[in-house]
């Protein structure tokens, strides 16, 4: 064995170049599908963890499943509960702040981004879990405007005992001051401001009101502890969940999305890298038949042979591999880090390092090894399969014209079909895996279709290079072996078709944005509150903000949004409560079914809805449902009115309903955006000078204007767009080098031939001429198959997203295809180069004797 | 019986209008110890016969036996291993990998018979000693030259100790220095070593060294003469039957 690996490391080496870009390209494909894996894991991990932290140390507890508020009274009904022992119930919420609320300082990053304030009655809290105040004292029934906090929330806010701790509430900035302090948080999770619970309520505007139940049982036996639970369910009823619902739980739903696309993305790299890697194969066998036909004709078996080959393929799947779970853990890692800042002030989550499980190890190196080795089988096996002969005659350049229309050529055309069939039934998973199908099938007929589009190539060549014949002369090289042609060419047809792809895409999801976003968000100005689309953990402020505004002079509407949490067929959503006639007076939704007009009266006049895409894939309902929405005091029955989205919300599960309803059926007055158009002729210093005066108790809203907004958002898509860009970039490498590879094995087997040309009299430049030509029409087939995959991708991949619930335009990326003929044909003169200065430095006489 | 042994040994290349015979009724027997040259003008199926020889093809009809095998008998795994212990083979252009060095070339029928690392090593390095290349033993087939080249090759052929060594044209890239020097040790590997050697060649002179030469025209064999090696002239001898055949 030791002689195998000892030979299959030399000839590796030998080729170093060769050998680490083609590895390269599983190392990319193994990074994208480890990478991206054991990100959300991290995710879902810290979520746990603040749910783990949450619920805390008591035995149950008990919330409601919209999240919202529900009356005091259901704690008193926990507690009758024969086990029970003992109950508190609390009124917690977090309350994002504002950048720089405790510094001041925009220079250092802020390491806390939001609280949770708990109201809670001071002796019920205490007889479920031990406070250990290290100065001052505990909360007391008849306390006000007073807090117990943690030690090192003092220290990050520079305060003690007996200072102020100012927080941004509905009601404006409200003063508490430190009468206690406890011991420093260990849990993850936000730290702790701990108040009355009847100062909660008045904070919060929910008088009567909590949202938390707290419950110890009386026994530790685990039976006994289940039959407890299933009597507290039962006696609170369907519309609690015993253990903790989190906000910002409809984010969970898109991570997993972002997840799979990842995932699909890492998959068609692995596929282009195990195209390469059997491209790669291909030349190494051809380069070697004399050395394979030696061994066999000394003894080496056929399975030797497959031995030898699959083995160098098995050392470049291995070390690809390592790379690949290496790089992708330190990709993790930094997506990571730069996402743990907006994890925490988004969703209020501590970000930990990637999480690695062994099935993920297993997966990805089962899949980056396979993936190597099956690329080699087919090559290994052609290899099993030259004859001791072959080293012992010179090479005669395959004179055989292929058979073209067959049985591979049908199945490719199978394929195809298979493919345009996934395009009509628009479904997320069958596009997927027409986009493999489309690929394939591609490949599969692309032998066929060499010869005429060779012919076609070759006719517009010969007009460039006149005269010479050379053109001609390549495309007799091409046509003569139209399977390597074929190969060859499709690297480029890969590069490009994910270039493409990723063009249409992008274009038009940038349209769609772009359009969501101007008709959302053109608004004069925007109050803006930490935490956009996420709006749960943001702090809202009571009704009179608004009365405010409206009275600065020079405003014409104000419009604001309330939000409430729900579950709609046990999928976490979130509601918006809007005035429609403020609403689209100052931004807007973009219907995909439904009349707007007519949707817009319905949710006023009864309990209509509209929802987004999102929500109507993920819960499957459909336009004109009735839909069951989970409220703090059990349910209640909408009717889907239309299906529309706005640009902020267009990624989470969002219902929109009158603020009328939210307020009746969700208790919420609270309003957590604003948008604000002036009157024409307003004087916009004065109405800035205004707005900052009624906004002072309310540091939670950042006073943006509208273009402003749009253009921020705008910045962030460029940024966005910039990052797929490099990753395709990422991707053409390795391709680029696979059809040098090709070029060179042309320029290999038909070494005598070209000695033949210089011996009758070709110069240097003619024979340079013929290589260049020879990738140029390659190119050009490759070229145009490559459009034509990605302009099918792209297609899927917006038919993908709408799939998915996020209905996008298909726009045709115009310039994009222009680009990628240019990109092409550059292309396949730069893989031209080596092979072709190789071809023309060839010494004569050496060239004729090559064997 | 002899070492090698042909049957009416015939081989036809193509079917109906298009097929040429490139070899027919060749009853050819060679011994332990003989060294056998092939001559003839081109295409007249030498390199066929050598083929047929080592196993790499199959006649369309007759047979070859080697040391009592049939090869027509044997399925292609079987012939694979008769290949490895049995037969050694010289090529024109060495045919070496370029990969190993000098040692781990020669070493190779061992290695891939399944022998041990370090025995196969050794005995490579005394039939490279043998072949008079003991200095050269961990150069790479780029820092040899053609001579020194074709030198492991023929360590490589006679590592196994096979009973036949098959050389095609082993002299025909070589300066004549070094094709004296090649075919003197084919003699040695015939008279010292005990192995039955043939060798295809075009060179009269190369020839000489050999004990009989068998001639073939169109396939068939038309002459054998037995050389005397002591005598002088046997190179002009047989360039004057050489002649005589065309």
């Amino acid at each position: 064995m030791s002689t195998y690996l000892t030979l299959a490391l030399r000839y590796l080496n030998g080729r170093k170049l060769r050998t680490s870009l083609t590895t390269l390209a599983i190392v990319f494909g193994v990074l994208l599908i480890f990478g991206m894996n054991t990100v959300m894991p991290a995710f879902i991990g810290a979520f746990q963890a603040n749910a783990l932290a949450m619920a805390g140390q008591v035995d149950a507890t008990i919330t409601s499943k919209s999240g919202e508020a529900f009356p005091e009274s259901v704690a008193e009904t926990v507690a009758a509960v024969a086990g029970v022992r003992v109950v508190s119930g609390t009124l917690e919420r977090g309350i994002g702040l504002p950048a720089d609320f405790f510094d001041q300082d925009p220079a250092t990053a802020d390491r806390l981004t939001a609280v949770t304030l708990v109201g809670a009655v001071p002796d019920t809290i205490r007889s479920i879990a031990s406070f250990n105040v290290l100065q001052g004292r505990f909360l007391e029934a008849g306390d006000g405007a007073v807090a117990v906090i943690t030690e090192s929330l003092a220290d990050e806010a520079g305060l003690q005992l007996g200072d102020t701790l100012s927080l941004p509430t509905p009601i404006g900035l409200t003063d508490l001051t430190i009468v206690g302090l406890l011991p420093q948080r260990l849990l993850p999770g936000n730290e702790e401001v701990l108040v009355t619970l009847s100062e909660a309520q008045r904070l919060f505007n929910v008088p009567g009101q909590i949202n938390v139940v707290d419950a110890n049982f009386d026994t530790a036996n685990e039976a006994a502890r289940a039959q407890i639970e299933a009597d507290i369910a039962a006696a609170v009823g369907g519309s609690f969940t015993i253990g903790v619902l989190q906000p910002g739980a409809e984010i969970l739903t898109n991570i997993g999305t972002a997840q799979r696309i990842f995932t699909l993305l890492g998959a068609l790299g692995l596929l282009m890298g195990g195209f390469i890697i059997f491209n790669t194969f291909r030349t190494i066998v051809a380069e070697r038949r004399h050395d394979i036909g030696m061994l066999r004709a000394i003894g080496a078996s056929r399975g030797t042979i497959t031995g030898l080959i699959l083995i160098e393929g098995l050392i470049q799947g291995v070390v690809g591999t390592a790379a690949g779970l290496v790089l992708g853990y330190g990709m993790g890692w930094l997506a990571l880090a730069a996402v743990s800042q907006i994890g925490r002030q988004l969703l209020n989550i501590q970000v930990g390092a990637p999480v690695v499980t062994p099935g993920l190890v297993v997966l990805s190196v089962t899949v980056g090894v396979g993936v190597t080795l099956l690329a080699g089988l087919l090559p290994a096996r052609a290899a099993s399969r030259v004859t001791p002969l072959e080293a012992l005659r010179p090479s005669i350049g395959a004179l055989a014209w292929r058979r073209i229309a067959g049985l591979s050529f049908w199945a490719g055309v199978v394929l195809l079909a298979g493919a345009a069939a996934a395009l009509v039934t628009g479904n997320a998973g069958l596009l997927a895996l027409g986009s493999f199908l489309f690929i394939g099938g591609l490949i599969l007929i692309a032998p066929a279709l060499v010869n005429p589009i060779a012919g076609l190539f070759s006719r517009v060549l010969a007009l460039a290079f006149a005269r010479d014949g050379t053109a001609q002369l390549a495309e007799g090289n091409l046509s003569r072996q139209p399977t390597r042609a074929a190969v060859t060419s499709a690297t480029t047809m890969i590069a490009l078709a994910i270039l493409v792809m990723a063009a249409g895409l992008i274009t038009s999801l940038a349209i769609t944005f772009t359009e969501m976003l101007e008709n959302s968000l053109s608004s004069d100005y925007l109050l803006v509150p930490p935490t956009v689309a996420v709006w749960g953990v943001n702090t809202g402020a009571s009704p009179t903000l608004a009365e405010d505004l409206r009275a600065v002079d020079g405003v014409d509407v104000v419009s604001s949004l309330r939000f409430a949490g729900t579950q709609i067929n046990d999928v976490a959503v979130g509601l918006l409560g809007i005035e429609p006639q403020a609403y689209t007076q100052t931004s807007g939704l973009a219907f995909v079914e439904g009349d707007p007009e007519t949707a817009f009266r319905e949710i006023e006049s009864g309990r209509g809805l509209i929802i987004n895409g999102v929500l109507q894939a993920s819960a499957g309902v459909k336009m004109g449902d009735d839909v069951t929405l989970l409220t703090p005091t059990g349910t209640v029955t909408y009717k889907v009115v239309g299906i529309a989205s706005d640009y902020l919300n267009a990624k989470t599960t969002t219902g929109y309903l009158s603020q009328a309803n939210i307020a009746a059926d969700f208790g919420r007055a609270e309003d957590v955006f604003y948008q604000i158009n002036l009157k024409p002729g307003a004087d916009r210093a004065a109405v800035e000078a205004a707005f900052k005066q009624a906004l002072q108790p309310y540091p939670q809203f950042k006073l943006v204007s509208g273009q402003e907004y749009v253009d921020q958002n705008r910045g962030i898509f460029d940024a966005a767009f910039a990052g797929i860009y490099a990753m395709v970039i990422f991707l053409a490498i390795p391709s680029l080098i696979a059809m040098i590879n090709t070029l060179a094995i042309g320029v290999i087997e038909r070494t005598r031939e070209i000695g033949m040309l210089r011996a009758v009299g070709a110069a240097r430049s003619q024979v340079q001429t013929v290589i260049l030509a020879e990738a140029l029409i390659l190119a050009a087939i490759g070229t145009a198959f490559g459009l034509l995959t990605g302009l099918y991708l792209g297609y899927m991949a917006t038919s993908a997203f709408a799939a998915l619930g996020f209905p996008v335009t298909y726009a045709f990326p115009g310039q994009a295809m222009v680009v990628a003929v240019a990109v092409g044909l550059l292309f396949g003169a730069f893989a031209a180069i080596i092979p072709a200065r190789q071809a023309a430095r060839l010494d004569i006489i050496q060239a004729l004797r090559y064997e | 019986m002899s070492l090698i042994q042909t049957e009416n040994l015939a081989k036809v290349y193509g079917t109906g209008d298009t097929a040429v015979t490139a070899l027919s009724q060749v009853n050819l027997k060679v011994d332990a110890g003989e060294f056998v040259a092939v001559m003839g003008p081109s295409g007249c199926g030498k390199s066929t016969l050598m083929h047929l020889l080592g196993g790499l093809d199959r006649p369309t009809q007759g047979r070859v036996m080697i040391d009592g095998h049939d090869l027509g008998d044997l399925p292609d795994q079987a012939l694979t291993a008769l290949r490895r212990r049995k037969i050694g083979f010289i090529f024109q252009f060495f045919n070496l990998i370029p990969v190993l060095n000098a040692t781990e070339n020669a070493a190779l029928p061992l290695l891939l018979d399944g022998r041990p690392k370090a025995e196969a090593h050794r005995q490579a390095q005394a039939w490279l000693a043998k072949v008079g290349l003991g200095d050269r033993q961990h150069h790479r087939p780029d820092q040899l030259s053609g001579g020194q080249q074709q030198r492991v090759a023929i360590a490589r052929a006679l590592v196994a100790e096979p009973a036949l060594v098959l050389c095609d044209e082993p002299t025909g890239n070589l300066d004549s220095r070094s094709s004296d020097e090649i075919a003197g040790v084919l003699r040695q590997a015939a008279n010292e070593w005990g192995r039955a050697v043939v060798m295809v060649t075009h060179d009269p002179r190369i020839a000489a060294y050999a004990d009989r030469i068998v001639f073939l025209k169109d396939g068939l064999v038309t002459d054998e003469t037995v050389l005397d090696p002591q005598k002088s002239g046997n190179s002009a001898l047989i360039e004057t039957r050489m002649k005589a055949m065309a």
